[in-house]
């Protein structure tokens, strides 16, 4: 236990000056900015009926000034953006050993491999909630400066349960891209696995399917996908666990077994 | 073969073992090894005493001293507070010397040093390395340096195409080294004839030079110059040739 803790102080001192740390939070922040000109625009009607496409967009999704839609929409942001982000942040955080040339040294100390791995998910749980906790405080700055309607409290809760849960399914559904970029050796691998989730996520949400395809599963469950979230059912959470827990094997066990040349 | 020493990849077949122990992942020895292969590279963001603090905590060590000693012991006391990514070639070599000697290993497994250090610091590291080796530690050492090589090693093994050809200690190098006494005269073919009455082993080499290979002239090459003087050919130059450890190596290889 003692060396778990050491490794994921190490993996915290790494992680000091990461530039990348800010650009995330800064990257992230758009979300709840973009939800309160949302906001700011369902308000208004004047401005809605010049804003146009984006207050049709707006309409679309059946929004209206309220903290329940601004919820809604830092919900999807997580369910939706976060695949995007929260996949930075893995590959980032697995794949620099490689590209700044470390990985040699981590193989052959004391702390095992799967410590110093495990202490990389640490810090990326870490980090994904973190990232979420600040989007949830810029949105409630965002909210009160908007004079948004009083909070009704059983909706609140309800909205930051299933803000919550995309969250927990979100950083989930993460662990495949540690083991891309352990097993690429670099950003390449996991970033190009990203996109490809992504891609997909939309496209078999599209047909209808999403719900049995894990990475749109947080996407739909955030409402992104309107009513196919009645859809989701024990396999579609039972499909997403396993898909994670077979990502944070495969890393593991890649790491610990396989040759070693960069 | 250093990573595979290092358990980084697996032998093709056979096995590799550490101190007695089989490696393999459930080896834990690590602390009694230090360890640095190829470009030593840091984390660039972080200053030298942050890269330490970052092993320091992944040896599980406890003695906080550890990280100034070692600072301090390669003159790296200047740069602590620098990130990796400003420092020049030499000091990160350096550090990364220093994460690999910061929890004084029994055994040191280095790869290619000196690369990249400056004349100065080739002799730092070449002191240390024997100050390591004086207080009980074995090094081992590979590098394509190979004066640097005879330099600091007590026994030296050739390898050539995967393979161990040769290994020997460097005493056994010092007599397997050919040595001549390398003459030139006015007159190099009578030279050679009296040397060669004089039952000394002496041959015209391409460069028209004499060359004696027989242990009496090398032992005293004094007498040869004496010789010569005394048949009215008085040497331009004699001087005793040894052979470095670059050509010994590249005569092993070809013999083989």
């Amino acid at each position: 236990m003692s060396g778990q803790i050491k490794a994921l102080k190490a993996e915290l001192i790494k992680n000091k000056y990461s530039n990348i740390l800010w650009v995330t939070f800064i990257a992230f922040s758009l979300a709840p900015i973009m939800g309160g000109v949302f906001m700011l625009i369902m308000r208004n009607p004047e401005a809605m009926s010049k804003a146009g496409g984006l207050s049709a967009k707006a309409q679309v999704i059946n929004f209206s000034a309220s903290w329940n839609s601004y919820f809604g929409i830092l919900t999807q942001a997580i369910g939706v953006g976060g695949i995007l982000v929260f996949g930075f942040v893995a590959s980032w955080i697995f794949g620099r050993e490689y590209s700044e040339g470390t990985a040699k040294d981590l193989l052959s100390l004391p702390t095992s491999r799967t410590k110093i791995l495990n202490a990389k998910f640490i810090v990326y749980i870490i980090w994904c909630f973190a990232l979420t906790i600040s989007n949830l405080l810029i949105g409630l700055l965002i909210g009160t400066i908007l004079q948004l309607p009083s909070m009704d409290m059983n909706l609140i809760s309800g909205s930051l349960k299933n803000y919550l849960a995309t969250t927990v399914m979100t950083i989930l559904i993460g662990t495949p891209i540690a083991f891309f970029a352990i097993w690429g050796k670099g950003y390449l691998a996991p970033l190009g696995f990203v996109a490809l989730t992504l891609v997909f996520a939309q496209i078999i949400a599209a047909t209808g399917y999403g719900y049995y395809f894990p990475w749109s599963v947080p996407g739909l469950f955030s409402g992104a996908g309107g009513e196919y979230k009645s859809k989701l059912n024990l396999i579609s959470y039972s499909i997403l666990l396993l898909t994670s827990i077979v990502g944070y094997l495969a890393t593991v066990t890649f790491w610990k077994y396989a040759d070693q040349t960069k | 073969m250093i990573r595979m020493l290092l358990g980084m990849i697996k032998p093709d077949n056979g096995s590799a073992t550490l101190f007695g122990r089989q490696l393999n992942p459930q080896f834990n020895l690590w602390n009694d090894i230090g360890y640095l292969v190829e470009t030593p590279y840091s984390y660039p963001n972080l200053s030298v005493v942050e890269n330490l603090k970052v092993y320091y905590n992944l040896r599980q060590l406890k003695n906080p001293n550890l990280i100034e000693d070692i600072i301090d012991k390669l003159k790296l006391t200047k740069y602590k507070d620098k990130k990796a990514k400003v420092l020049s070639l030499g000091n990160q070599q350096r550090l990364g010397l220093a994460k690999a000697l910061m929890h004084r290993p029994k055994l040191l497994i280095l790869d290619e040093p000196i690369n990249g250090l400056d004349p100065k610091g080739i002799v730092e590291v070449r002191e240390l390395l024997k100050e390591l080796a004086d207080t009980g530690s074995t090094i081992f050492l590979s590098s394509h340096i190979l004066g640097e090589i005879s330099k600091v090693a007590n026994r030296i093994g050739i390898i050539h195409e995967g393979k161990l050809i040769k290994e020997l200690t460097t005493a056994e190098l010092t007599s397997q080294l050919i040595k001549e006494v390398v003459v030139e005269t006015n007159d190099n073919k009578s030279a050679l004839k009296y040397l060669t009455d004089f039952n000394h082993h002496a041959i015209l080499n391409a460069n028209n030079e004499i060359k004696i290979s027989d242990d009496a002239a090398i032992a005293h090459p004094e007498n040869i110059s004496k010789l010569l003087v005394e048949k009215n050919l008085p040497p331009k130059q004699v001087y005793l040739f040894t052979e470095d450890l670059e050509m010994y190596f590249l005569r092993t290889i070809r013999s083989n």
